[in-house]
């Protein structure tokens, strides 16, 4: 018997559903999993858990790179944690996203660790893995026949974008965790999934009402963020027929209808819809209603199942190597001049460096104190006393980044400027050498919609019993 | 007279909602706070496009009741990440509003 079904025999009766517990035991596998809250979490018996391993927040470098943002230390023991705590209470464990942008490289990392640990600890179980790599030839033809679509303020896809991308892929949805789980799957790692589908997978495989199934599982998703104090410890989601509970794992942590209600704000466009490859999720129906001081109740939300399947792609690609001068300046009059003095240090650095290192290459001066965070719609009402510079550089060889750099760097120090009085350099260095070489740089070159016939081929499902 | 929005607001914050969208979400103290700002001038899409360099058809603005919120909806200049990009997760967004007079 699968453990699917196992969870079927158990919950689904002739008179109804049984509440069925859902274990949120880490928004970010791989930043610690406190450990109060997971243990109080196991205590409560829950029918799965589930975790989220990573997210596009982070960046295009780790999609590009194949890298975790995670450290591997910390990623082995949150993995450790969540492998033997669902073992113990014998229920499936989920978890999306594996390595954080959950492309063929960190998915392999993320499975030789479980494979690691489930020696190391003498587990036995029966792994699925889901790749997410989206096959180009497919992509490419959704391009040449319109089916695809720009999310947000970014370029229309092309066939280029395509091929020039390190790696491509796509959002899962409950579909493929499904598949995995009829497979007899008890842990299943995917690759780059939808946050919801790790938790409405086996409730909309029960038959419970997708809509607050989904709604539960977009809350808790992110575990205790949605209570106040937020905080990242396990949040426990019971669900029903009608509706579900919020239910912190830490007791200083309260689920308030507000706290809940204003979790679907948070990283969303939209607070009312959520897009999912096989439907969206409407919540402007939702009721929020507090059981206690701790627990809140929701229901409501709606399910409208879609006409067209869609699947939600991220692509990063290269675009060269990447050289960061830091400095700090405490010149009053330095710094009142400095975006001057960086736009002719950036015209002199380019005419000195044009013969030695190959174009194009781009640089890109910030001053903290000024306007290095945000892009002001007017001048600050006073400057600030001291300020800091970073110019990032970004060129083709590690070489070239390193070469404009350095140049930029010892033109910035002792550039001439009108009122100058401090003539024996413009900048402070906490440190030397003060250019640092920071890797590969990447850009989002895909963050678009693709209109697909069917799901499952673009996320095979690989079985193994270990 | 007029309110500052830094007084009725408990929570002013700003983060991506992917690479390509800048969110920004007020978190009101009350409904009267509430209901002040949502018909504010200030909090139009045309003056919140003035203040973060935008035309005013990339910038949306939804209410959202169920936790006394309204959510602010930009368009990115840079895609999160692409180099010269000064804040990936767009958390230190929300400066622009912090002197806003309602």
């Amino acid at each position: 018997m699968t453990a699917l079904d196992q969870l079927r025999a158990e919950l689904v009766t002739p008179q109804g559903r049984k509440p069925l517990r859902a274990l949120a035991a880490s928004g970010q596998l791989g930043y610690g999993v406190p450990d109060a809250a997971f243990q109080a979490g196991l205590a409560q018996q829950p029918h799965f858990i589930g975790c989220d391993m990573g997210s596009v927040d982070p960046g295009p470098f780790y999609l590009g790179s194949g890298e975790l943002a995670t450290s591997i230390e910390v990623t082995r023991s949150d993995l450790r944690k969540v492998l033997c705590g669902a073992r113990a209470i014998g229920v499936p464990l989920i978890i999306g996203t594996a390595g954080t942008a959950g492309a063929a490289p960190h998915l392999a990392q993320t499975l030789a660790m479980v494979r690691d640990i489930a020696q190391s600890e003498n587990l036995h179980f029966r792994l699925a893995s889901i790749s997410a790599d989206m096959p180009r030839d497919t992509l490419k033809a959704a391009v040449t026949a319109g089916r695809t679509r720009a999310l947000g303020a970014i370029a229309p896809l092309t066939t280029t974008d395509i091929d020039e991308a390190s790696h491509i892929v796509g959002q899962m949805g409950i579909e493929a965790f499904q598949r995995a789980l009829e497979a007899g799957a008890d842990v299943v790692i995917a690759g780059r999934a939808c946050d919801t589908a790790v938790f409405a997978a086996i409730p909309a495989a029960l038959g419970y009402p997708i809509g607050p199934a989904m709604h539960m599982a977009k809350i808790i998703e992110c575990c205790s963020i949605c209570t106040i104090p937020g905080g990242r410890d396990a949040l426990l989601g019971t669900l029903d027929d009608e509706g579900f509970t919020i239910d912190s794992m830490n007791p200083i942590r309260q689920a308030t209808p507000m706290s809940v209600a204003a979790h679907s704000l948070y990283e969303q466009g939209d607070p009312y819809r959520v897009y999912e490859p096989e439907g969206t999720l409407h919540t402007d129906g939702a009721q929020y209603t507090a059981i206690d001081d701790h627990r809140c109740r929701i229901s409501g939300a709606r399910w409208e199942p879609a006409t067209q399947f869609t699947v939600k792609i991220e692509g990063a690609t290269q675009v060269g190597e990447r050289a960061v001068l830091l400095a700090g300046c405490g010149d009053p009059r330095a710094i009142a001049a400095m975006p001057e003095i960086l736009t002719a240090v950036e015209a002199i650095v380019r005419e000195l460096v044009a013969g030695s290192v190959s174009a194009p290459f781009q640089i890109y001066p910030k001053v903290y104190g000024i306007d290095g965070v945000i892009n002001w719609p007017t001048p600050a009402p006073q400057q600030s006393r001291e300020a800091f510079v970073m110019v990032e550089v970004i060129a083709a060889t590690r070489a070239d980044a390193k070469s404009v750099a350095t140049v930029f760097k010892q033109y910035l120090l002792h550039h001439g400027f009108p009122g100058r009085i401090s003539t024996g350099g413009n900048l402070a260095f906490p440190f030397t050498p003060p250019e640092v070489m920071a890797g590969t740089a990447y850009r989002f070159s895909a963050y678009h919609v693709v209109e697909v016939d069917a799901l499952a081929p673009l996320f095979p499902i690989h079985i193994e019993d270990l | 007279m007029t309110t500052a929005l830094i007084d009725i607001a408990r929570v002013i914050r700003s983060k991506n909602a992917g690479p390509t969208t800048l969110t920004l979400d007020l978190l009101f103290n009350d409904a009267a706070g509430f209901d002040l700002a949502r018909q504010s001038p200030a909090l139009s899409a045309a003056n919140i496009a003035s203040l973060y360099r935008l035309a005013p058809s990339q910038v949306e603005i939804i209410s959202y009741p169920p936790a006394q919120a309204i959510k602010i909806v930009l368009d990115r200049a840079i895609v999160a990440g692409t180099p010269g990009d000064r804040d990936v997760y767009g958390a230190q967004q929300h400066g622009p509003l912090l002197n806003l007079s309602l």
